[in-house]
């Protein structure tokens, strides 16, 4: 039961490392460091919202948050608004990347509590109003980020980018939070069963607002990390981490159905993702073409990692 | 021009005493009413367009040209969400719409109710198929072969290209990308040996090129769509390649970076795109039409290009983080007009 092909994350790992073998094929091995690195450095933006994202899946059916591209936008714009590439300003960036989180998270959870409406419509309509804000507050004007804090999001330490860094310390958080903490076994047991959850004294409700809050946070910090990597926020910069995020928690071997979460598996479907792109653009594979086979793949992994999970 | 349409207008001469060349409004349109519909404002682009728009459009409701020129966006590009906001604007009474439209062919059918309504429809960017519409199109293929014919001015031994893509499924992205492999043809010294979609989008870029660059042998140019050219310098030089000929989309950031490079190392390029203030064209456009102008139904905008020469000039006048952008005047709107009368 334990054995290492049953485990369900196992499976983006083996796709990952596929599509990085038919990349280094085609080139003879050529350039492997250099794909592996830019793979490690675009997957961390990835894993870091899928992360967020598992969480609130996690939490059982119908939990998804869909203001992910939002809350980065929000909060990559409002950060490097304050800082306004002044030197040394760039922890007081983060702080307020991760009060955007905070403030996003809590009218999230606000809407879905208070309001009773699905979190698909709840996190759906608070996003629009997120894109507006973000909009409004600085009219889609590119700012830079301050030198260090833009040294630190495209630099490396050991050999490994920075941003990876981040997202590997941020798994393991979470992977201690789940497996080890109080508030992990809560949240599991709530997204298996949220009413014999309640009943047994689990309390649900705090559970879900915490996560809510959780994934903006780390959607938050995603924004502010690609906005200082990519020179400057842009209003469509979150747009493709809505599928993304929901891609990888799904590829990664994680429940859609909740109460089962997989944090390795995030980190190898984030690696897979920028992988297959790029092994399918290497060779030479039209726009059409490439998001047939994406998709095909994505079905093909799930549905393997889902057979072997049923067996167990 | 008649005596009598010169006497109509004389109450516009005193109207329009701002510098508009009055002597065309063939009709007085200070009573009239112009709608923007707009079907996304998710970029800098967009946004640059919109207060293009309220700059010029300000202006032109302050001089007493038109009654209102309202800007009206749809929140989730769609076209049935446009649809809905153009009957709306026929309720509302509205005597011309200006319309960057989500789709060439899907809003066809409410353009027509427009018409039917004897509301004047003038297309742009966006542009709609609807016959009794007017379109601002830009010649997107030229665009792409313009930047070939460039390349091989300034490398004419030829080389390795890549080719940088919009978002796939687009008109504008097929468009620019069949100029520049027609361009490709032209000049065979040139070879694409890799394509990626950057979703017009610099991050996306970024990631695309960071992607495919270890599998590609040594690349000469870079041909892209606009607004994603810095990103393919910054994935260039985190593989530690050098960086080749890039050509730019106006982009400020990007124009920094050129300035940036020319005083380091003499780098030169080109930049091209079309400017966020051709919906002031269209502006102006709508407000010939109902003066009573004969306007042909297609007409073609200018690209916005900056060269070496410009860098500078185009750099001072560009807000930091935005895109290079041009507001169009009457008299350009005039004289779009009368060369498209002339090419028939």
């Amino acid at each position: 039961m334990k054995t290492l092909v049953s485990r369900p994350w196992l499976w983006s790992w083996v796709a990952a490392a596929a599509a990085f073998a038919l990349t280094m094929a085609l080139t003879g091995g050529g350039g492997a460091s250099a794909l592996a690195y830019a793979a490690l450095g675009f997957g961390a933006f990835a894993a870091i919202v899928g992360l967020g994202q598992m969480l609130v899946i996690t939490l059982g059916p119908g939990n998804v948050d869909l203001s992910i591209p939002a809350t980065m936008t929000l909060s990559g714009t409002l950060a490097l608004k304050a800082m306004n590439t002044e030197p040394g300003t760039a922890l007081m960036g983060l702080g307020v990347a991760l009060l955007v989180g905070l403030g996003t998270g809590l009218a999230n959870y606000a809407l879905i509590f208070f309001v009773r409406l699905p979190p698909i419509i709840a996190t759906l309509a608070a996003s629009l109003i997120y894109q507006s804000l973000a909009i409004w507050s600085n009219r889609g004007l590119r700012i830079k980020p301050p030198q260090e804090l833009a040294d630190f999001a495209t630099g490396r330490f050991l050999g490994l980018p920075n941003v990876a860094w981040v997202g590997l310390v941020l798994a393991i958080i979470v992977w201690v939070l789940l497996e080890r903490s109080v508030w992990g076994r809560w949240l599991l047991a709530s997204g298996q069963n949220m009413r014999a959850a309640r009943l047994a004294g689990v309390p649900v409700e705090l559970v879900r607002a915490t996560t809510y809050v959780a994934v903006t946070i780390f959607a938050a910090i995603a924004g502010y990390l690609l906005a200082s990597f990519s020179g400057g926020a842009a209003l469509n910069m979150g747009q493709e981490y809505l599928l993304m995020s929901i891609a990888v928690v799904v590829i990664g071997g994680t429940s859609i159905a909740g109460g089962m979460s997989n944090v390795p598996g995030v980190w190898g479907a984030s690696l897979f993702m920028f992988l297959v792109v790029s092994m399918l653009n290497s060779y030479g594979a039209g726009a059409g073409v490439r998001l047939i086979l994406t998709g095909l793949i994505i079905i093909g992994i799930v549905i393997v990692a889902s057979t072997r999970r049923a067996q167990r | 021009m008649s005596i009598s349409k010169l006497l109509l207008s004389a109450a516009t001469v005193i109207v329009a005493a701002s510098g508009a060349s009055a002597e065309s409004h063939l009709a007085d349109t200070s009573d009239k009413q112009i709608a923007l519909s707009n079907n996304y404002a998710g970029n800098s682009w967009r946004q640059a367009m919109l207060t293009s728009w309220e700059e010029v459009t300000g202006g032109a409701v302050a001089d007493g040209i038109v009654a209102a020129a309202d800007a009206n966006t749809t929140s989730e590009n769609q076209a049935t969400e446009q649809a809905a906001q153009i009957q709306n604007m026929i309720l509302q009474g509205y005597d011309a719409i200006v319309i960057n439209a989500a789709s060439p062919t899907a809003l066809n059918g409410a353009i027509k109710e427009a018409c039917s309504a004897g509301v004047t429809v003038v297309s742009f960017d966006g542009i709609v198929t609807e016959p009794c519409a007017w379109r601002i199109a830009v010649d997107f293929n030229a665009m792409g072969q313009k930047q070939v014919e460039y390349l091989s001015e300034r490398l004419p031994d030829g080389g390795n290209l890549l080719e940088i893509r919009g978002l796939a499924g687009v008109f504008v992205d097929d468009e620019i990308s069949a100029g520049i492999h027609e361009g490709v043809e032209k000049f065979p010294q040139f070879e694409v040996v890799g394509s990626v979609h950057g979703d017009w989008a610099q991050d996306v870029a970024q990631k695309a090129v960071a992607g495919i660059l270890p599998s590609l042998p040594e690349i000469v140019g870079v041909v892209t769509q606009g607004g994603d050219g810095y990103g393919a310098a910054q994935a260039f030089k985190a593989a530690g390649r050098d960086t080749p000929l890039i050509v730019l989309g106006n982009r400020q950031d990007e124009m920094l970076w050129w300035k940036e490079q020319n005083e380091a190392n003499g780098y030169e390029t080109m930049s091209v795109s079309i400017a966020p203030g051709v919906s002031t064209l269209a502006f102006w456009v709508a407000q010939q039409i109902l003066a009573g102008e004969e306007v042909p139904k297609d007409l073609t905008v200018p690209f916005l290009t900056v060269t070496q020469d410009t860098l500078e000039e185009s750099l001072a006048a560009t807000p930091v983080g935005s895109v290079a952008n041009a507001n169009y005047t009457l008299e350009d709107a005039q004289r779009v007009i009368s060369e498209a009368k002339g090419a028939k």
